[in-house]
């Protein structure tokens, strides 16, 4: 069974978290470490290289310390995004057999298209485990039409059609709002999405009459 | 002293004429806390709404008003100015000069932010000020917001984009020209060091910002389509306003990395880590700045390919600042750290910009940015980056050079409840929106699982606000009450500690020097004997009311614009005129500007920044002209021989201007004034020109509204032609000079600069005529 999109995404994400808490976590622990161990205490010595007044600046030499660990740090940031290539790889990448549907934002909703013609606003329908292509585009403002419990996100500009794509296993019901803002009824930007059994959808979507 | 005494402090006429670069630090210094109470109290706001979803405490476009005026106002009228009040301060000091290299346009910067701001201020209380997010993304802000506070707040932004032009021009030439003798660009304290890069990412970012604000304002004033047409819009936009904003997070950032950079040295008793590494880190990332804008666009569905060169870049712009903040730690190593308060904050600022940092990684990650794009987790990176290393940091340089600028001490133990506070109070108010990263930005409304974590940071958001109570209060109690500090309280090493707290006017008993690596004093002040150095002005403020009349007027009534532009001819006219004397030293480290004086210094830099603008607004015309399916033929709407006439015309006045210069140089003042004549009259000319192609233009129908290339052509012209008519007006005030004699004996450079500008505008035009009518 191919990875769902939120998967792909899942996973990326545990990666990035466990580093990145890793690394801050190291970092910050090192830094308070040697707050905590050279504070100014009774009897403890000025350094003897102490800058003193009315001196030009000198510097702390030490280039091999920082190079590694900026080649630690720059390894790190480089394999992430290696990662992320790799993900983009099937995320750009909408599967040939997809359904594909229309959208057009407009202030303040979502409309919908469907290869038959039938048309839709507010609310979306698709069928579970089967990959669906959006062609999303705007009648007026930029918007962003973003499913984020399905980890999916696209812009809709006006004049221009973005593509995403997504395979869901679970059915359910999911908020599509908008993630740019656009005007007051931004925040009730609201639409739904209907992941259904694909027989269901099936029956559902061959009764429909199309004008 | 060689110099005139200023007023007293409690005299309003020194605070509204001075031209002490510590005065008008200090006029920032101010300004600064009170539009940042007026962005942080309208983010107490929109939190308390936030503390529960579907609360209907604020409407929506209040609300949408709301947000957009705090990031506005932070990012623009409070983090900049708070670390251009401490840069006015503390960077002449730091580089043993006198003042500024030119006090009086320091002033004028000062006024012209401040009007900025009031016109920002004034657009609430009209019909809607800006509510689309402090982006202002397109066409939502052009053909969706037909408000007049959208107007006046924009126009409140091209008065910053002027201050901040005059400011950065300033201290550019400053820290080249005004430099202690031994004190080389490579020894710069790291503060001045980070101004110096700051100036000069602002000096070429700005423009970008200047040039949307011109065409959002002719889409809305005139009716140009730029941002309303599918070809330019939401796009077009984009690239313009993030070739600005990126640069600008770290022009937000950077002078508080020379604040961290040198309270670490200061307090921790140690020469900084890797100091050369770090600058040449810092000025990679400054270049790198402008190339990186791509990653806010992520999923606009530009070209896949450009859009992994912008993951390239971005993550080549996140290596510099790894060994940047490495270094800042291993400074701390073997070092006998004092935590004062400027230390506290360093070091708690430096913790909460490696969050930031970590957390910009994720965002780089295209795949990753698919689905935080416009969340929480956005909001929380960008406060834990700007709020927190700008912010905070540049608390810490409040702190550390109070002192410095008071001659008192503050209470330490408010100044420790104050940092406990504000940690406390910053990581409760934006940790919180990193684990909401699935709600979306800039939303009243949100989903009930998201509530425990929303009223966490409402709760936050006051606890950091009341962190600033404390800080006022010290702030303010100490300046009466605390002990005095001496020259030198915390043992620092850099110039800014080698005179009186606070410094006399003149800033040293002594012209200061470094020999063989050691500071002297020597002689008295290079003023000695010359004439006394002028500290007064009342120009700037008047120049500043004027364009902020003339601006007022655009969306009030006309009458107060022509009335506003009265008033600027009599100010510029005014300033102009006026005596004013203000000398670089005599002894001084210039390099690599030795040969070239400062006037000619400014006017090179000045220019540079004009070829931001016109690149911008020539790169718009080449975008939408590119994305445009069909484009009228050559010749076919625009008269090429309207075009061509005015290429030769504009051509032979540099020739005309060039042998007006020559003549003043050869002492002829017939020549002079008749090259300078025939200059003004081929300028003349060309307007009329212009005049005559546009009428016709209108006479067909062909107007400002008319699809893509009229509005442009419209636009790139009329910006032109502004620029030839500012000329002209500068002609004319040479011409009545020179025919009372001026120039002749003295006074060449004043045509070698008007010179400089006049070629620039040809060359731009020279770039022009083929873009627009050959091709």
């Amino acid at each position: 069974m191919a990875a769902s999109t939120v998967e792909i995404f899942n996973s990326l994400w545990t990666v990035f978290v466990t580093l990145g808490v890793l690394v801050g976590v190291v970092v910050i622990s090192y830094m308070a470490y040697l707050v905590v161990r050279n504070r100014a205490r009774p009897g403890r010595p000025e350094p003897e290289d102490v800058p003193k007044p009315g001196e030009l600046p000198r510097e702390q030499r030490g280039a091999k310390k920082l190079l590694i660990s900026v080649i630690l740090s720059a390894t790190i940031v480089i394999s992430l995004i290696l990662i992320t290539f790799t993900a983009l790889d099937v995320l750009d990448r909408p599967p040939a057999d997809a359904f594909e549907v229309k959208v057009v934002a407009f202030q303040w909703g979502w409309k919908f298209y469907y290869p038959n013609g039938y048309e839709s606003t507010g609310e979306l329908r698709i069928p579970r485990g089967v990959p669906v292509k959006f062609y999303v585009t705007s009648q007026d403002v930029f918007h962003n039409m973003g499913i984020i419990d399905l980890r999916f996100k696209v812009d809709a500009i006006p004049g221009k059609t973005n593509i995403g794509w997504m395979r869901v296993y679970t059915t359910g019901v999911y908020d599509i709002r908008c993630f740019e803002l656009c005007g007051d009824g931004h925040g009730v930007m609201i639409g739904r999405l209907v992941v259904m059994e694909p027989e269901e959808f099936e029956s559902w979507y061959s009764s429909l009459t199309v004008s | 002293m060689g110099s005139h005494h200023l007023p007293p402090t409690s005299s309003l006429r020194r605070w509204l004429m001075t031209t002490d670069h510590k005065d008008v630090g200090i006029l920032y210094l101010v300004t600064s806390i009170y539009f940042l109470v007026v962005a942080g109290v309208l983010a107490l706001v929109f939190r308390l709404q936030l503390a529960e979803p579907g609360l209907n405490f604020l409407s929506p476009t209040a609300f949408n008003q709301a947000i957009t005026i705090h990031g506005l106002l932070m990012i623009l009228f409070v983090i900049s100015p708070l670390a251009f009040a401490l840069a006015n301060y503390v960077v002449p000091l730091q580089i043993g000069a006198r003042d500024l290299a030119f006090p009086r346009l320091n002033a004028l910067s000062y006024w012209l932010f401040l009007f900025g701001g009031v016109l920002v201020i004034i657009s609430f209380f009209q019909e809607r000020t800006l509510d689309v997010g402090w982006t202002m993304y397109q066409p939502l802000t052009s053909a969706f917001s037909p408000y007049v506070g959208v107007n006046t707040g924009g126009l409140g932004l091209a008065l910053l984009t002027a201050s901040v032009t005059v400011s950065t021009v300033n201290f550019v030439v400053t820290i080249f020209r005004s430099r202690a003798k031994g004190l080389r660009l490579t020894a710069l304290p790291m503060f001045t060091m980070s101004v110096l890069l700051t100036v000069l990412m602002m000096l070429y970012a700005f423009p970008a910002l200047l040039a949307g604000i011109i065409l959002l304002a002719s889409d809305r004033l005139l009716g140009t389509v730029y941002f309303t047409s599918p070809e330019g819009g939401a796009i077009l936009w984009d690239h313009i306003f993030w070739f600005f904003g990126h640069p600008e997070v770290y022009i937000v950032l950077f002078p508080a990395l020379g604040v961290m950079a040198d309270t670490l040295v200061t307090f921790s008793r140690r020469p900084l880590f890797g100091r050369r590494i770090i600058i040449s880190a810092m000025v990679i990332v400054a270049l790198i700045s402008f190339l990186v804008w791509g990653h806010h666009m992520f999923l606009t569905g530009i070209h896949p390919d450009v859009r992994r060169a912008f993951v390239v870049t971005t993550i080549a712009i996140s290596l510099p600042f790894d060994a940047i903040f490495l270094s800042f730690i291993y400074t701390l190593s073997k070092a006998k750290i004092e935590l004062r308060t400027p230390m506290l904050f360093t070091l708690g600022s430096i913790a909460i910009f490696i969050i930031g940092g970590i957390t910009g990684v994720f965002l780089g990650s295209i795949a990753l940015d698919y689905v935080l794009r416009g969340t929480y987790f956005v909001v929380a990176h960008f406060h834990y980056t700007m709020a927190g290393g700008g912010l905070v940091g540049l608390i810490a340089g409040l702190y550390y050079w109070y002192p410095k600028m008071t001659g008192r001490m503050f209470s330490e133990k408010l100044g420790r409840l104050q940092f406990i506070l504000t940690m406390i109070g910053f990581n409760m108010l934006y940790f919180p929106l990193f684990l909401a990263w699935e709600m979306p930005r800039r939303v009243p409304l949100y989903v009930e699982s998201l509530i425990p974590l929303n009223q966490v940071a409402t709760i936050g958001g006051f606890v950091f606000g009341a962190s600033f109570l404390v800080m006022f209060w010290n702030l303010l109690y100490s300046l009466k009450y605390g002990e005095p500090a001496g020259e030198n309280p915390w043992g620092a090493h850099t110039l800014e500690w080698m005179t009186k707290s606070p410094p006399p006017s003149g800033n040293f008993e002594g012209t200061p020097a470094f020999v063989d690596g050691r500071l002297t004093f020597v002689a008295a002040n290079g003023a000695a004997g010359g004439e006394m150095e002028t500290h007064l002005s009342i120009w700037p403020l008047m120049l500043s009311l004027a364009s902020f009349v003339a601006l007022l007027g655009l969306t009030t009534n006309i009458l107060v614009t022509t009335a506003g532009l009265g008033l600027l001819a009599f100010s510029v006219l005014g300033f102009a005129g006026e005596r004013f004397i203000s000398r670089e030293g005599e002894l001084g480290e210039r390099w690599p500007f030795d040969r070239v004086d400062r006037m000619k210094l400014a006017w090179w830099t000045f220019i540079s920044s004009e070829i931001v603008l016109f690149g911008v607004i020539l790169s718009a015309y080449v975008y939408v002209r590119t994305a445009s399916a069909t484009w009228p033929a050559p010749g076919t709407l625009f008269d090429i021989g309207h075009g061509a006439v005015n290429t030769f015309v504009l051509l032979t006045s540099s020739l005309t201007v060039a042998l007006a210069l020559a003549s003043s140089r050869s002492g002829s003042r017939a020549g002079t004034v008749g090259f300078l004549a025939a200059t003004l009259a081929l300028g003349a000319f060309f307007l009329f020109n212009k005049y005559d192609e546009w009428a016709e233009l209108f006479g067909h129908g062909v107007t400002f509204s008319s699809g893509l290339p009229a509005s442009t052509f419209f636009l790139t012209t009329g910006i032109h032609g502004a620029h030839v008519f500012a000329g002209l007006l500068a002609l004319v005030y040479l011409l009545v000079r020179a025919l009372r004699g001026a120039y002749v004996r003295d006074g060449h450079e004043t045509l070698e600069y008007f010179g400089y500008y006049w070629h620039f505008v040809d060359i731009v035009w020279v770039f022009i005529f083929p873009l627009f009518y050959l091709v």
